[in-house]
């Protein structure tokens, strides 16, 4: 998700603990080939990054690993299925049988994916009693199931009415009637047959002009599932195990309860290969019979309607049956599911985030979020103060960095934890990638307060120094800008690499790459502090440790503070 | 985007303050006043239309008089706290066509809902923590739930349910995505430091209570 600059990913490096050897080599062939795990600074152009940056609002944070833990790190379960567009609750069993789609009302237009409305075609002339006919129709690019010609009875219960009515407003079939259906024609086709053997040729011409017919998809699958079925039986007549299949005169449950008893022959028996099944031979076991004349009228139909007739392939994709070419195909697609989900730390099983099941609710019962445990960095950039009486000066503009002029960045810290921070940055003198800019901490390093109550701030006025405005003090090297109660900023100072110089040496042919003008800077970050033993491990610490004892703690990890989009001279 | 310009430019007076904290911009288009209710602490900001005057009209036809329908104003548009409307946007009541008559239905905007530059907006309700990214169309008779992220640039279309917690963009609008579990929380942390020259970035977080937003727009 692209953010407005200035942003802070945080890099979770769960990827690379486990597999430090492997990224370590890898990193090595493309960086120098001397550097080491320690030694080597983090990229966040490696494609590899791409998946361990996150935004701080996504990271949780595991208390017993004390770790941060991102969507990679985590075990996600499912607490319950809801339609995102009725809100209904759906039932795990109902999900299971009936798929992940919602089952009532809710349909996406299959041309824009907006989702439809039920509207009356009523004729405010001559009203019907149910306000009827119904059609679902797109808010959004005005398709309807008028163009497939479906018209429904009632406005509920719209997938029980649509799964009978095929397009161009024929009825469907239910499973059971198909099931009947194909017995029926099956029988018929055995008579025929019969027929044709003695001689007589009067064969029903009805059913005839029905087979002809081009099965539909959901047909031709039910025929096939009922012909394998109908096969496996025939293979294997009885589930050996089932207790109501034990019928002793059937010769394949005798002949297994002899394999039981008679070593011999088993052996035997087993080597023996099952006999491959029967392939389908009629329409009615699911053979399809590719037929050229439906090409060739599809070629047609193309030539006389034109390419605004077919389908763009996101659209086929989205369709239940993603074979069809034409736009007269088409069919509402169901709402997919949404899910709520509880997180797992992958490392312990301890619970990170359990939301409240209740699909209204958006509260959590259990949320332990990085951001109370990890400082938040924020960039700024530094603006001369305006002059007094002069107009304002616009705001800074991020996306347009000039290359080769020293821009001054203010850099925060703020920390949430209860205990004061001394903190080490450290990043490349110059950014990774084509672009080279040259980035300075001036105060790498220092300490931040702790984050205690918001009064403390208020009534010391000695902790905070009141700055008479941002320019009295100065930019010097290993002084802090500022500080406050909880947090403490530090100046960078900035220096945009050039775009052109680059163009120039790799000669005219050679573009940069997508996104390699934006200036991201990679920050390590090393926070120490010392923390109550108890505090946090709470009842395991308890016995042992004795109170107030304190410990020391330390955390390190890397971030990307992406500071904007140096523009070309 | 999320620091609409002319927040800063205009000089002092820009916005007059009521009682209850709502700061309103001298250059926003406001009618039918009556039918209109600020929680508090809400920001209209400058070239600002509210369609107050598009009532539902419902309720007068059934009380004739016009004396009578003055003790019940009907609501059009209903915003809650520390919500901020950002510049040159247009909140319009969803209105439909029934029976030959154009029907208006009142509005409601939770607390703590931003609203980027330039959006036109008619959704039926707007739950809170709710960001509106710049240059949003939301069609009539759209459901926002709460923690939700629209992007820039999006169109959502009519009638649209957007579950809580979900970030969504396009056109036509479909859900791209989940705001993180820390979606709206500041963080211990990140109080402090606007204001004073020497702060980091902005003390409010998207989809976060915007009161210090809210304070920091004079």
């Amino acid at each position: 998700m692209a953010q407005s600059f200035p942003y802070t990913y945080y890099s979770c490096d769960c990827y690379d603990s486990k597999a430090a050897t492997v990224a370590a080599k890898r990193a090595s062939a493309q960086l120098q080939p001397e550097e080491d795990e320690e030694g080597r600074t983090f990229d966040p152009r490696n494609p590899r990054s791409n998946y361990s940056l996150y935004p701080l609002e996504h990271l949780l944070y595991c208390q017993d690993c004390q770790q941060v833990r991102c969507p990679r790190c985590v075990i996600e379960e499912t607490l319950n299925w809801f339609c995102p567009s009725c809100l209904f609750e759906v039932p795990s069993s109902v999900v299971k049988s009936d798929g992940n789609r919602c089952t009532r009302n809710c349909y996406n237009c299959p041309v824009c994916t907006s989702p439809m409305n039920v509207s009356s075609l009523e004729d405010p002339n001559d009203p019907s009693t149910s306000g009827g006919p119904w059609i679902l129709s797109c808010p959004y690019c005005r398709w309807s199931t008028l163009e497939t010609r479906i018209e429904f009875e009632k406005h509920t219960a719209i997938t029980a009415q649509l799964s009978r009515i095929a397009n161009g407003g024929k009825p469907i079939l239910t499973a059971k009637e198909r099931d009947k259906d194909r017995e029926k024609r099956m029988e018929q086709d055995k008579r025929k047959s019969r027929d044709i053997l003695s001689g007589s040729e009067d064969s029903p011409t009805g059913d005839q002009q029905k087979s002809d017919e081009v099965p539909s998809h959901d047909e031709l699958f039910s025929n096939l599932a009922a012909f394998y079925k109908s096969q496996l039986a025939a293979q294997t007549p009885s589930n050996p195990f089932s207790p109501h299949d034990i019928n002793f005169s059937s010769p394949s449950s005798f002949s297994r309860i002899m394999n039981l008893y008679s070593t011999t022959t088993s052996k035997k028996q087993k080597r023996e290969k099952p006999t491959p099944m029967r392939e389908t031979a009629s329409t009615l076991e699911g053979l399809t019979i590719h037929d050229p004349s439906t090409d060739a009228a599809a070629i047609e139909r193309i030539r006389k309607d034109g390419w605004s007739s077919t389908l763009s392939p996101t659209q086929k994709l989205a369709q239940p049956n993603p074979n069809i070419r034409f736009s007269s195909e088409l069919r509402p697609v169901a709402a997919l599911l949404c899910t709520k989900r509880g997180k797992r730390c992958r490392n312990c099983r301890h619970i990170l985030s359990k939301p409240e099941s209740k699909i209204t609710s958006t509260r959590y019962k259990i949320k332990l979020l990085a951001l109370n445990h990890i400082p938040r960095l924020s960039l700024r950039a530094l603006e001369p103060p305006a002059a007094p009486g002069t107009p304002a000066p616009p705001p800074f503009d991020y996306s347009a960095l000039k290359s080769g002029i020293p821009q001054h960045f203010v850099l925060q810290l703020a920390n949430p934890l209860f205990d004061p921070i001394r903190v080490t940055l450290a990043t490349p003198s110059t950014t990774p990638g084509k672009v080279q800019s040259r980035v300075t901490i001036l105060c790498p390093q220092f300490e931040v307060g702790a984050n205690t109550d918001v009064w403390d701030d208020a009534l010391s006025s000695s902790v905070s120094p009141v700055k008479s405005g941002g320019a009295s003090s100065s930019i010097e090297a290993g002084k802090i800008w500022d500080r406050g109660r909880n947090w403490t900023s530090v100046v960078i100072e900035v220096v945009p690499g050039f775009l052109r110089d680059l163009l120039a040496k790799e000669g005219e042919g050679e573009e940069l790459d997508e996104d390699e003008d934006v200036l991201e800077i990679p920050v390590f970050v090393r926070l120490q502090w010392e923390a109550d033993v108890n505090a946090e491990e709470r009842g395991l610490g308890d016995s042992m440790g004795k109170k107030g004892e304190r410990e020391k703690r330390e955390e390190a990890f890397w971030t990307v503070v992406g500071v904007g989009r140096i523009v070309r001279l | 985007m999320s620091r609409p310009s002319g927040r800063k430019a205009p000089p002092k007076g820009e916005y007059i303050e009521t009682d209850s904290g709502n700061k309103v911009s001298r250059r926003s288009a406001i009618t039918g006043t009556a039918n209109i209710t600020l929680g508090g602490r809400t920001v209209i900001m400058a070239d600002v239309h509210l369609r107050g005057d598009l009532h539902p009209t419902r309720s007068t036809t059934s009380t004739t008089t016009s004396s009578s329908s003055k003790d019940v104003t009907p609501t059009s548009i209903s915003i809650g706290r520390c919500t901020v409307i950002s510049t040159g946007s247009t909140i319009k009541p969803p209105s439909r066509i029934s029976r030959g008559a154009v029907h208006y239905y009142p509005m409601k905007i939770g607390d703590n809902v931003f609203v980027g530059p330039n959006c036109t907006i008619s959704a039926i309700s707007i739950s809170s923590h709710v960001h509106v990214g710049a240059n949003t169309i939301i069609h009539p008779f759209a459901i926002i739930k709460e923690n939700v992220k629209i992007l820039p640039n999006s169109v959502i279309p009519a009638n649209m349910v957007i579950p809580s917690g979900s970030v969504v963009g396009g056109r036509p609008a479909r859900v791209v995505g989940e705001v993180g579990e820390g979606w709206g929380v500041s963080g211990g942390g990140a109080s402090g430091g606007l204001g004073v020259g020497g702060g980091g970035e902005k003390a409010w977080v998207e989809g976060g209570d915007l009161r210090e937003l809210v304070r920091s727009i004079k």
